[in-house]
């Protein structure tokens, strides 16, 4: 892989199985083994196809309605998916905010919660500790809350720790997913100043979000996906604006029939 | 372009591996970097839980210490009583068999369960899944640690009622127990990989395990003591992974013996074939536990 690529997928298709009845019970299974039923499964295709390179410092913005495969092709950058067929390759540390909240325990505090978080992600508990502080002043809590318990906090609080933990974790490669939702208009600015800054450093961020001005603003490339296809792919104003006048109007760019 | 001043190339390629396992030495090597995870978590789980208690951890001796007083009741009021030195004897067994059973079954329903249990970390966050297991494991074991001085305590008192008894005192065979202790964490780790994969494909399979280890616990040499089987029957004890450690124990907290070569190969074979069989199906199903958590 090149040097200054970050990340590489290369035809990439990610397909699971999902059960359709509810309850996923031994016990069911044996009542419909009984009546001689087979199980229902329905076969999802998360990605279709998809080929992209991304390189250090840049950061990319994903548009798509819900359903177009964006939090499983995040998810399989991370690791956490495997892909049914393609490759993805990943040079560098990965921090990810994608199921939100750093959380494991409600009853634990913010400082336990964050320990453990740090800890799963591959840091020495020295290097956490360091920063246990400095994240607990970034996200604004306030004082003391960091030793109380997370479920005592606020829903923009256990946001707000939860990007802080991501971001102050000096990642190579920030996934995000929707993770900026969670705080209020200073912290969002505060956000952005942060992710600027981290990109300065030629760290590289792949932003998921609903809110399409945080694409425009905070994005140097986007990607449209629809239904697990990449439909388009460029620069952000023009992404998003194909992509709103699909939201208003319905229509699909030209070329997407011939996919 | 702008220097990243933490960079370390570090380079990670995900493909295609369906019910086939990873790399397993990378597989080795992150699970190993992260034991402070494990280990952290399992702190952690200890404190959350026992947070609200007032007796807190006393409990997790009171508890199998109660049941193994009740079990004792019971096995002597079906035998219609025994001789003093006997019951001495009869309550060591059931205490040291079911504090050693408890560990076991601790690892298995509590790494059972871990999986589902731990969904937002699982859905968040890229590691090894086994350290989930794992952790309940370490946890089971320092549940189980302070049953021993439990037992001691209850043997020394019994001792001074009791100076014929035939519990003895020091000897050397103790030697064997960190090795009894071992196999019998790896084998329960190893079965809680197997319910824990279970687990997240039937969610059922925590409820159903509850009544299992009780048929379990029945079947093993705990309330009963293993020469009592005889000819073919000796195959009970030989075909239940706990069977042999179980009889082990006994052998060596009660008799003051070392274990015989039978039992000596069947708990190392039972360790082995249980982390080897509950890893493999685990390791070659945890990438598709996010899509199904």
């Amino acid at each position: 892989m090149p040097e200054e690529l970050a990340i590489r997928i290369e035809d990439l298709s990610i397909r699971y199985k999902i059960n359709v009845d509810h309850k996923r019970t031994l016990k069911n299974m044996v009542m419909r083994a009984s009546l001689g039923e087979s199980v229902r499964t329905r076969t999802v295709e998360a990605v279709k196809h998809l080929s992209l390179d991304v390189k250090h410092g840049s950061v990319l913005g994903i548009v798509g309605a819900n359903g177009a495969g964006k939090s499983t092709l995040m998810r399989s950058i991370a690791g956490i998916l495997p892909p049914t067929e393609g490759r993805i390759i990943v040079n560098g540390k990965v921090s990810t905010l994608l199921a939100l909240g750093v959380g494991f325990n409600p009853a634990l505090s913010g400082r336990d919660n964050i320990i453990l978080g740090g800890l799963a992600s591959g840091m020495t508990r020295d290097e956490i500790e360091d920063k246990t502080d400095e994240i607990a002043a970034f996200a604004d809590l306030p004082d003391g809350f960091i030793d109380m318990p997370v479920r005592t906090y606020s829903s923009g609080m256990y946001g707000r720790v939860a990007f802080s933990v991501a971001v102050s974790m000096k990642p190579d490669i920030l996934l995000l997913d929707e993770a900026l939702s969670a705080g209020d208009a200073s912290f969002k600015e505060k956000s952005f100043n942060k992710m600027r800054e981290l990109c300065a450093e030629a760290r590289t961020i792949i932003i998921v979000s609903h809110a399409l001005a945080t694409i425009t603003d905070l994005c140097d490339t986007a990607l449209w996906l629809h239904k697990g296809n990449m439909l388009s792919n460029g620069k952000p104003d023009a992404i998003v604006e194909e992509y709103l006048k699909f939201l208003n109007v319905g229509t699909l760019p030209s070329n997407y029939e011939d996919m | 372009m702008p220097e990243n001043p933490t960079f370390a190339p570090k380079i990670q390629v995900f493909e295609p591996h369906r019910a086939s396992l990873p790399p397993l030495i990378p597989y080795l090597k992150e699970f190993w970097s992260r034991r402070a995870f494990a280990i952290e978590l399992s702190r952690f789980a200890d404190k959350a839980e026992y947070l609200d208690s007032k007796f807190g951890k006393v409990w997790l001796v009171l508890n199998p210490l109660l049941l193994a007083m009740i079990y004792f009741l019971l096995v002597t009021v079906i035998r219609g009583g025994a001789a003093k030195t006997q019951g001495l004897t009869t309550l060591a067994h059931i205490l040291i068999g079911l504090f050693t059973f408890y560990f076991a079954q601790t690892c298995i329903s509590a790494g059972a369960g871990s999986i589902t249990a731990g969904g937002r970390l699982i859905l968040n966050q890229a590691f090894p899944r086994t350290l989930l297991p794992f952790s309940s494991t370490i946890s089971a074991f320092f549940q189980f640690l302070p049953t021993i001085p439990v037992y001691i305590a209850v043997i020394v008192i019994g001792k001074f009622f009791y100076p014929k008894t035939q519990i003895p005192g020091f000897t050397w065979n103790y030697l064997w127990i960190p090795l009894i202790i071992a196999c019998v964490g790896i084998t329960g780790f190893g079965l809680s990989l197997i319910f824990a994969t279970m687990n997240v494909y039937f969610r059922d399979t925590n409820k159903l395990l509850a009544y299992a280890t009780r048929i379990w616990l029945y079947a093993s040499p705990v309330l009963w003591l293993p020469e009592m089987l005889h000819g073919w029957h000796r195959w009970v004890l030989y075909i239940n992974p706990l069977g042999p450690v179980l009889a082990t124990t006994s052998n060596v907290w009660i008799k003051g013996h070392g274990p015989t070569s039978a039992e000596l190969i069947g708990m190392i074979l039972w360790a082995l074939i249980s982390i080897l069989a509950g890893g493999y199906f685990f390791i070659s199903r945890e990438r598709d536990f996010a899509v199904r958590i």
